[in-house]
Parts: C-alpha cells; structure tokens; sequence
C-alpha cells in the first residue's frame, strides 16, 4: 500500500505528458524510451511521504510550494550571471569549468579543454556527440529510487567526467550550478556522470549557487565509479538561494583499493538534502565522508548518507558536524550496512550538533547493520549547546559575546574541514562558515 | 583601586557570599584564604561577571567605576585579569588566535587599532620565552592536552600578554608540584608594580612564600573573618583554621 506513504506524483507526469517532446536528446529513441520508462515508475510510487523511514525528518509537502515545470533554456542576464560565476569561482585553480546555468550547460563561462585521456563534457554534449556512449553510462546506473526516476525523466543536461586509466588530472575541476531568477517556479534536472578508470585521480570542486527569493528546486543526481586504486574528491559547498529546494544525491561505487573522499557544507536552501551513498565493492577501499550544515531561519537541512561495505578490509569514516540556529532543522541519517563477507571492516561515523537557540532543531539517526563478526564500527551523535564555561573563559579574556561564540562555532565546524590540502578551498568553508556567523544579529 | 562593599551573592538560590568587604589599593597584594566552601572562587567569579553568580546586595567598584554593571569582556577590558583555577580547554582554537583575538577586542574596547600581526608575534614570542613556555605550545589547541602545570603557564603568558592593572588568581597554585608553582609565582611577581595590584586566593600557604602578600585575609562563610599582614598566613599554616576558631568545612 505504497500511496500511503507517499505523495502523489501525477502533476509532474502530466508534465511530463505536456513537454517530453521537448526535451534535449528527444530526437534519440533510447533515451526517449528511457524517460517514459522513468516517468512510469515515478508515477506508480510517486514522492516520499513523511512515512517512509528515509525521509522521516524531510517533509516533502515543501514542493507544494510551486509548480516545478521543467526549466527551459532561456536567455537570462548575462551581467549578472557572470558576475554571481565570479563571486563562486576559486581564482587560483587553473582546471575546467564547467558552468550550468538554470539546470543547462553555459559554453561561454565554461572551459572544458582537457589534458589527454580525460573527457568532460556537458551530458547534452554527449547525447549529440556519442549517443552510444551516453546510453552507457545510464546502463550502469542501480539503486533507483522515485526521486532518480523523475531525475532521469525530466533531466535537461549535467556533467560529464572520465578519466582513462592512470591518468591523474593535473589540476582540480571547478563546477559551478546557478539557478538564477529564470528558474523561480521550475524544477532543474540535472545528472552528472564521474568515472574513472584504474589508477586514475580527480578532484571536483562543485558549488551550488543562486538568488534569494526564487522558489526553484535545484535537483541533482550523480553517478560515480571509482575504479581500483582511483581516487576521486568532491568539495561541495551549497550556497542556494534562501527559497530553493536543493537535492544532490550521489551514488558511488569504489572498486579494489579505490578511494573516495566527500566534502560537504550546507548553508543555503530552505530545504536542503544532500544524499550520499557509496559501496564499497572490493579490498581495500577508503571512504571519508565530511561535511556540516549551518542553518538558521527556515533553512531544514538534510544529510542523509549509506555506506556499504560489501567486501573485507575496507574503511570508512563520516564525520558531520550541525550549527542551528533560531528558526534552523536539521536531520543527520547515517545508515552504514556491513556485509556477511565484509571481515576487518573499520566503518566510523559521529554527528555533532550545537544549537545556538532554543528555536532550533537537530535530529541524528545513526542506524547499522553489520552481519560479519570480525569488525570496528563506531558511531557517536551529540546535541548540545556552547559551553558556558568556554564562553565565560573567553569573555573574561576580554572577548565580546559574539566574538567568543563565533570562535567556538568557527573551531566546531573547522575540524570537518581541517586536513584538506586544496588551501583555497578550505579557506573558502572556513570563510562561508564565519560570514554565516556574523549574519546573525 | 577595587572596592568591594557589602557584597552578597546567591549561586543557584544558595547564599554563598554573605556581606563581603575588601579594599585593594594600586601596588598592594592581598591574599584571601580560607577553608573549602567559604566562597573564594565565588568572590573570583562574581568580580569577574561570570554568570549565574546573582549579585543580591553591594559593590564593587574599580578605579571610581561601577563594576557590577559591566559585562565579563568589559571587565577584563577595563584591565581586570582572572586566573583561573582550572583553565578550560578550548578544542579547535589556537592558542595564538585565542591570544590574539582576546589582546585585539580590548583594543577595541580601548579604542586602538588592532595590533599588526608581526607585532602581535613578536609580543607572544617574548611572553611566551620570559614564562619559559615551548613556543609550539602556542600553535596547539588552547589547554587541550596540556597538563596541569602547562595549564597554570599558560594562564601566566596570557596574563603577561594582557597586562591587566588589577589580577585575581584563584588558586592558581592548586595541583602543581614544586618547578610549576615557582614559574607561576615567578609569574606574578612580574605583574608587580606601584601602579598595579594582585589578588591572590589560596587555600595553602605555599605560595605565598613565593608571592609575599602585603596583607592576607581569611574567608570563612562568606565574610572576611580576619586580616593580618603575611604572619597570619604563617600562623595559619601552623593552627590551622580550627585554630582561628573556623570550621574546615563551613560550607
């Protein structure tokens, strides 16, 4: 009796009824029937109801807010776009860019030229260049949920990175998703496919941008394979418009000896889900998962991770870390599956939330299931407050209420964030984390 | 310099403090003694805004100001060092941004600039070296994983960095063996001048053979029961409280 807990989808398959025709790569059968396909299964389950034990803290009535047609290319203000590009961009990182602006790749922002053996490209770019190629990708995609299928059905464009084997990138890629005020009352779709090849390397830098005010609901999904002795890093920092609904959910699967690291900071959005969920599918593999999320006034952020350890000797390590205040939600699930065969796992996993107001909530719901016998997992969830005496310390070392509280929240968060070797990208969650401080009054 | 007049404070509904009196002129060192639970650390507490501790009744007044209307920070701004008796450790926080954010907002408070970073470097290094403390330890997370005496130096450095007129030590000399009490006396005895006065609470006359104080006092049950030059500390030592007629445990 799946529509109890769910929401129903019908609106967006009649919107899907209404535009399928015009969607990128309609003029490819594959993907045509892939969509309807989607679109079906949507259909059938529809959105997750607060009943369903995953999105039990992230209510999704949110998307009554707006209509959430597909978003359209559309000319918007070039200025401004190309100032909000700037504002994001890291300066001193010399790789791609690639731009999306409004759920669609923008060529003269970006620069994709690439060192042999790596191809990036935007998705659309793929179904035109390589429809075989594009088709798959999508066939090795798993782990569908309603979510995804209505991604897959609706997506309008999204990234496209791989790396052949032993290659390592020299420089980091920069993404960057706008959602400008074009996209108020529209859905953007986008799916992002990574993979690399054995012994390959990559880093992404992705920041996910836009405006206060515009009602969107900025939706991503990523596929990621990792092969043996890969190793891939993903810096996210979302920084979404205060009326947007943000989701960026990625799928990873990590070969022998491969090695995956995720790095998170949730401030913008007034609803954010960050899904991660990777399996680890030989020896060996390394997992680190870090990330925080700062909200205050009407910001719920969700961080919803499940690791899977399907083979022995591999680590993984989560470590997330809450600031709430007035007015600010969030929820951490962190569900950890530790296989029969999985022998001398190490699976660790703490969330601590501070909050700063008594209008604040944190929810944490650790959940693990190990069924091999020869295992570490740890898992650790704090709610609590600033300390007094800290507080008391500071001030009476002269520093002023604010001051003292912005430097025991700046050092909270900091240790997410403290062994990350890209100096300007730590510098700039350091830097979002303190200007999120001081915004409060 | 400092005029404590009357002062009751309550902690938690718990009358603590019970019509204190005490004068501090500039130059003078005083100790406060007295047994566990009389409210020592309450006094400490109380002069240096910590909250929770309610002001029922009296005064405090520094250099002509009222105190109990400032916030802890303006009070240490206005030149009143606490040192604690036991220094809490800060994780995440270097102590050189702890030190130089503290230094900065009493600038501030002052209205001067912020101190230029050489310059702040320069000052910590030199602190830091007459105080004998590993200069690494300024790098390393404020208290954490420091012992008991590297807690107490550091509480030295910070008072040296900050250079307040008037220092409360509340028994700063508590748990340390003998080299860390002779660096901790060694390092208020460098806060002594004629234009400055200190503040020591002890329940041991240890160190005050180090810090010789101009007056003591005893504290039991909320008042100052007695004051005397350094023989009463001496005499203390000998009678013990009993033999002031004080119950060990007031409280």
């Amino acid at each position: 009796m799946t529509f109890k807990n769910h929401i129903d989808g019908q609106k967006y398959a009649d919107d899907f009824k209404a535009h399928a025709a015009g969607l990128p790569g309609s003029d490819i059968s594959w993907l045509n029937d892939l969509r309807r396909t989607s679109i079906a299964k949507f259909a059938e389950v529809g959105l997750p109801g607060p009943r369903v034990e995953e999105w039990k803290y992230c209510n999704l009535n949110v998307l009554k807010s707006g209509k959430f047609n597909v978003s359209s290319l559309i000319a918007s203000d070039e200025g401004k776009i190309t100032s909000l590009i700037n504002e994001a961009r890291l300066d001193d990182i010399n790789g791609a860019k690639v731009v999306l602006v409004d759920g669609y790749y923008h060529s003269s922002m970006s620069n994709i030229d690439q060192q042999d053996g790596v191809t990036l490209t935007s998705l659309n770019g793929l179904f035109g260049a390589d429809p075989e190629k594009a088709k798959a990708l999508f066939s090795q995609t798993n782990d569908l949920n309603s979510l995804k299928e209505l991604n897959t059905a609706f997506m309008t464009d999204g990234y496209v990175l791989l790396v052949e084997a032993n290659v390592k990138l020299a420089e980091p890629i920069q993404i960057i998703h706008l959602s400008t005020t074009a996209s108020n009352d529209k859905a953007l779709r986008q799916r992002n496919f990574i993979q690399l090849e054995v012994g390959s390397t990559a880093q992404i830098i992705e920041s996910f941008i836009g405006i206060d005010g515009v009602n969107c609901w900025s939706h991503n999904n990523t596929d990621v394979v990792i092969g043996q002795q890969a190793s891939l890093e993903i810096y996210q920092f979302q920084n979404e418009g205060a009326d947007t609904i943000h989701m960026a959910e990625t799928i990873v699967d990590v070969a022998k000896g491969g090695d995956f690291k995720h790095y998170s900071l949730n401030i913008g959005a007034k609803l954010s889900r960050t899904e991660i969920k990777p399996t680890l599918k030989g020896e060996g593999g390394e997992i680190e998962l870090r990330g925080a999320f700062l909200g205050r006034g009407g910001n719920s952020h969700n961080v919803f991770t499940h690791m899977k350890h399907m083979e022995p000797e591999c680590n993984s390590n989560q470590v997330y870390r809450g600031v709430l205040d007035k007015g600010g939600k969030s929820a951490f699930q962190g569900k950890v599956y530790v296989a029969k065969d999985a022998q001398l796992t190490n699976a660790d996993q703490s969330n601590k939330n501070l909050l700063l107001d008594r209008n604040a909530e944190a929810n944490s719901k650790p959940e693990l299931m190990i069924y091999a016998d020869d295992v570490k997992c740890s898992h650790g969830t704090t709610v609590g407050e600033l300390d007094a005496e800290a507080l008391f310390y500071l001030k009476s070392r002269g520093l002023d209420k604010m001051s003292a509280k912005a430097l025991l929240v700046e050092a909270f968060v900091a240790e997410v964030f403290e062994e990350i070797n890209i100096t300007s990208v730590k510098e700039k969650y350091l830097s979002l984390a303190r200007q999120w401080l001081e915004i409060e009054g | 310099m400092l005029e404590i007049k009357n002062l009751h404070v309550e902690v938690a509904g718990q009358k603590i403090l019970k019509g204190l009196n005490l004068n501090i002129n500039a130059g003078e060192v005083h100790a406060i003694m007295g047994p566990n639970g009389a409210g020592k650390s309450t006094l400490a507490y109380a002069m240096c805004g910590k909250e929770g501790y309610e002001i029922t009744d009296g005064s405090v007044t520094f250099q002509g100001k009222d105190f109990l209307e400032l916030e802890a920070n303006e009070r240490a701004a206005e030149g009143v060092f606490l040192g604690f008796q036991y220094p809490v450790e800060i994780p995440g926080v270097s102590n050189i941004n702890f030190l130089k954010a503290a230094l900065n907002s009493i600038r501030k408070y002052r209205g001067e600039e912020d101190m230029k970073a050489v310059e702040f470097l320069k000052l910590i290094r030199a602190k830091a070296a007459e105080l004998e403390m590993d200069p690494e330890m300024l790098k390393r997370a404020v208290n954490v994983g420091f012992s008991g005496g590297e807690k107490k130096r550091n509480e030295m450095v910070q008072m040296a960095l900050l250079d307040p007129t008037f220092s409360v030590l509340d028994e700063t000399d508590s748990g340390l063996d003998i080299d860390a009490l002779r660096i901790v006396a060694d390092g208020i005895n460098r806060m002594r001048s004629p234009e400055k006065s200190i503040l020591v609470i002890t329940h041991y006359q240890r160190l005050l053979d180090y810090v010789v104080p101009d007056f003591v006092h005893v504290l039991a049950d909320g008042k100052i029961v007695k004051s005397g030059d350094k023989s009463l500390a001496i005499q203390l030592e000998k009678d013990g409280y009993a033999g002031l007629g004080i119950a060990e445990n007031a409280a």
